[in-house]
């Protein structure tokens, strides 16, 4: 091997650990910023927020189905609301809990999808067909955000009317509405 | 004692080691890029840093192992570039570390969605291995081995 050009002396070393960071920060921002002005854009937001506070919520007069206009960001839905769609078959439900949650118990006719399972493999959700319907996505309800997360990776993966069913499995239940257990996928 | 210093300060073995480190950075950071959204979420998981600043990091850290991948792998600036990769390493391996001891059941988010590693022992054990291979790293190459 030829002799190279040796390092920066000691004195250099801090210098270029903040030249690299200094190019890794300038490139981030910048390719951030092509991906924001992109159509589709994939760049995400300067700021961060907390999901959880942001969400906006389905409401208006609860009078048949709600219409769900085509979503960038997942929605929140109450109990009322959630419940037409579940009586009427107009949602498909999915439990973004663990496996064995869902088996002890969960929303009769929804399917098993655990966050931690789909954040690995985003095919399952490009896959899943919910018939035109929206999805109605859902956790156990109090801190969980799960289904908030799951709901955003849906969103990722291309869907486009995603619904977070906050109340989750425990009131849902707590209420007296359908449910089943068992590992066996609703339909 | 003696060999084994000059084993891992032989240019050889110090530069395998920047090579190998520079390899798995850039593809961190290249897993990472392919989308934002879902790294800022990761880091989001792990409730460490202000919610406000989550994006920031999930923009820009891809990028800085990228370049510090690109220092290694090309030999420019390798060992500021080692230090900095071992120094991020540490980082990741306490909140790694962090996370499991709260009990969070998260992805690890290291390889973005390339790897559905989650955080745990495993992946404690595997950094702990990549630490050892940044410190030699980051060592200064022996004078007249090379």
């Amino acid at each position: 091997m030829g002799e190279r050009k040796r390092g920066p002396a000691e004195g250099g070393t801090i210098g270029s650990i903040a030249v690299i960071l200094a190019a890794g920060i300038v490139l981030g921002v910048a390719f951030n910023a092509i991906g924001l002005e992109s159509r589709p854009g994939w760049g995400i937001p300067w700021i961060g927020k907390d999901r959880a506070e942001g969400l906006v919520s389905l409401d208006g007069a609860i009078e048949g189905l709600p219409e769900i206009p085509d979503l960038e960001e997942p929605m929140e839905a109450d109990l009322a609301r959630v419940r037409l769609f579940h009586e009427a078959g107009a949602a498909l439900f999915v439990d973004a809990r663990e496996v064995e949650e869902y088996s002890a118990g969960h929303i009769a006719g929804a399917i098993s999808m655990p966050y931690d399972v789909a954040a690995g493999e985003p095919e399952l959700m490009e896959n899943l067909d919910p018939g035109g319907r929206p999805i109605v996505v859902y956790c156990g309800g109090g801190e969980c955000e799960l289904s908030i997360s799951l709901a955003y990776e849906m969103i990722f993966a291309g869907h486009t009317k995603v619904l977070i069913y906050t109340g989750g499995y425990d009131e849902w239940a707590g209420a007296g509405q359908p449910i089943a257990s068992g590992v066996a996928e609703g339909s | 004692m003696e060999a084994i210093q000059s084993v891992l300060r032989h240019s050889w073995t110090v530069r395998a080691c920047r090579v190998g480190i520079g390899v798995i950075f850039g593809y961190a950071g290249l897993a990472k890029i392919g989308d934002l959204a879902v790294f800022a979420m990761q880091i989001h998981n792990f409730r460490m840093v202000p919610v406000s600043t989550e994006n920031v990091m999930a923009m820009t850290l891809p990028w800085i192992e990228i370049v510090a991948a690109l220092a290694l792998i090309l030999h420019i600036r390798a060992r500021p570039a080692a230090l900095l990769s071992t120094a991020l390493l540490v980082v990741f391996t306490i909140a790694v570390g962090v996370a499991y001891l709260r009990g969070l059941d998260i992805d690890c988010g290291c390889f973005g969605t390339a790897d559905g590693a989650q955080v745990g022992l495993r992946k404690l054990l595997e950094n702990a291995g990549m630490i050892a291979v940044g410190a030699i790293a980051s060592l200064r190459e022996a004078k007249g081995s090379g």
